[in-house]
């Protein structure tokens, strides 16, 4: 029963670090990748602190205590950090930092890319003249006659398709 | 272009749906076949990984722009959550163990909307609904002190980091590096496959350690001669004293808690006050403005 409860936490702190792994991996803003970074700290106290129960004991939570601790440190540092960086170069954009890497893979100028792609707007026209479905014309059809087959002047055709 | 996409949504909506009855009536029957209600671990070993796959696909979808639409993506969530509680569903439920869960819930809930959202403001609040919410699990837990202090510790820290995110990450448009991704296949692919190896090893038969209710090393002051023992904590002292040792669960006083700390770990408490002095200094000399960068 406790034993359940222990290892579903554990999968939960894993839970817990894997987003927070794939967070740090994938995002490229300086805030959200010190987020995910917490992310990861939080999955690891949450092992902690269910051993510790499972060992009835209070090492886990001291060690917690700790973990706390440093992640309180890295977020004043990394704040500041954040800070600094951005007082040079505006952008919170990683990719923008990366003087020292490899320059074996040239750099690819990015295109910017948006979230929603306009939709293209067809103009509608208003329907006009007679509805082919609703009255479909007769292969003989001559715009001179009337149904009966008598000749009829323009204006009459009109007045005919208007009533 | 939107024809095609409601497609794709409407298709991945269609194939969530056979998943999850397929999930249903597997969990069904297991429940049906198996003569007591104890589940053994190994059984659901297997059916925690159907919503980590489904987690990895569901993000990778949602990232390269299948899946767009709100409508497909919040069914998409729902399908995953439902499948989620049903491979958690085998865990015997008591009153305490359904609070821990819905803490687990939500905090995995928040988790995947860090995850998953564009603006850095919804980041940030999915970030502080996960902690909370793991403070809530620590205090299930009987980790009241470290719950308390994990609260105070990122609710000051979200509320700065939410400062952060207004002044810096806040624009009217979304900023590139928000909308386009560092390789996001290759991330999902590394942390599920992590993942999946921490659930089949954590809920295979026998992976927990038993428990080590261990009398010869001091774990709390309680174990301590009687002269380190404090006048404050004598009497939590001789109530732990009087339990019978194999009844003894964990008392979750924050006394004991302290008394270990301030007698076992003196010196590793020593050392994180130092660290974070260090740390202290650090930011300030970072975070200062100085002549060489003023310009």
């Amino acid at each position: 029963m406790s034993e359940l409860i222990t290892q579903n936490l554990l999968v939960f702190g894993g839970v817990l670090f894997a987003i927070g792994m794939v967070g740090f991996l994938t995002r490229r803003s300086l805030i959200l990748m010190f987020l995910s970074l917490e992310m990861m700290l939080s999955g690891v106290s949450v092992n902690l602190i269910a051993f510790s129960r499972h060992h009835q004991n209070y090492q886990g939570q001291i060690l917690a205590i700790m973990v706390l601790t440093i992640a309180a440190c890295e977020a004043a540092i990394a704040l500041a950090l954040v800070v600094s960086l951005y007082r040079r170069k505006a952008t919170l954009d990683i990719a923008v930092w990366d003087e020292l890497s490899e320059t074996l893979i040239p750099k690819v100028a990015e295109e910017p890319q948006s979230l929603s792609e306009p939709e293209m707007e067809f103009p509608k026209l208003t329907p006009a003249g007679l509805d082919p479905l609703s009255r479909p014309i007769s292969s003989n059809f001559d715009a001179h006659s009337n149904e009966n087959g008598e000749s009829v002047k323009a204006s009459t055709l009109e007045a005919s398709i208007h009533a | 272009m939107n024809l095609l996409n409601d497609n794709n949504a409407l298709t991945s909506l269609a194939e969530l749906i056979p998943t999850c009855m397929f999930m249903a009536q597997a969990a069904a029957d297991a429940v049906a076949s198996s003569e007591v209600l104890t589940v053994r671990s190994d059984k659901w070993t297997l059916s925690m990984l159907i919503p980590i796959v489904l987690g990895a696909f569901g993000y990778l979808f949602i990232q390269y722009g299948v899946v767009k639409s709100w409508a497909a993506t919040l069914a998409g969530g729902v399908a995953f959550g439902l499948v989620a509680a049903i491979s958690f569903a085998y865990t015997p439920g008591t009153f305490e163990s359904a609070i821990l869960m819905i803490f687990c819930a939500l905090a995995t809930g928040g988790g995947v909307g860090f995850l998953v959202a564009r603006e850095p403001v919804y980041a940030a609040l999915g970030f502080a609904t996960a902690v909370l919410s793991v403070c809530g699990v620590l205090f299930m837990q009987s980790a009241l002190f470290v719950a308390a202090a994990t609260m105070i510790v990122y609710a000051g820290a979200t509320i700065i980091i939410f400062l952060f995110v207004l002044m810096f990450a806040q624009q009217t448009e979304l900023r590139n590096y928000d909308v386009q991704l560092n390789k996001p296949a290759f991330a999902v692919t590394f942390g599920s496959i992590l993942l999946a190896t921490i659930a089949i090893c954590v809920t295979s038969a026998n992976a927990l350690p038993l428990t080590r209710i261990d009398s010869t090393r001091a774990m709390s002051a309680a174990d301590l001669p009687e002269n380190l023992r404090s006048e404050a904590g004598k009497l939590e002292a001789q109530k732990w004293d009087a339990i019978d040792p194999n009844l003894r669960h964990i008392p979750n006083l924050t006394a004991g808690l302290g008394r270990s700390m301030y007698t076992d770990y003196l010196i590793a408490v020593e050392l994180a006050g130092t660290v974070l002095l260090v740390a202290t200094i650090g930011a300030i000399a970072l975070a200062q403005r100085t002549t060489e960068t003023q310009t």
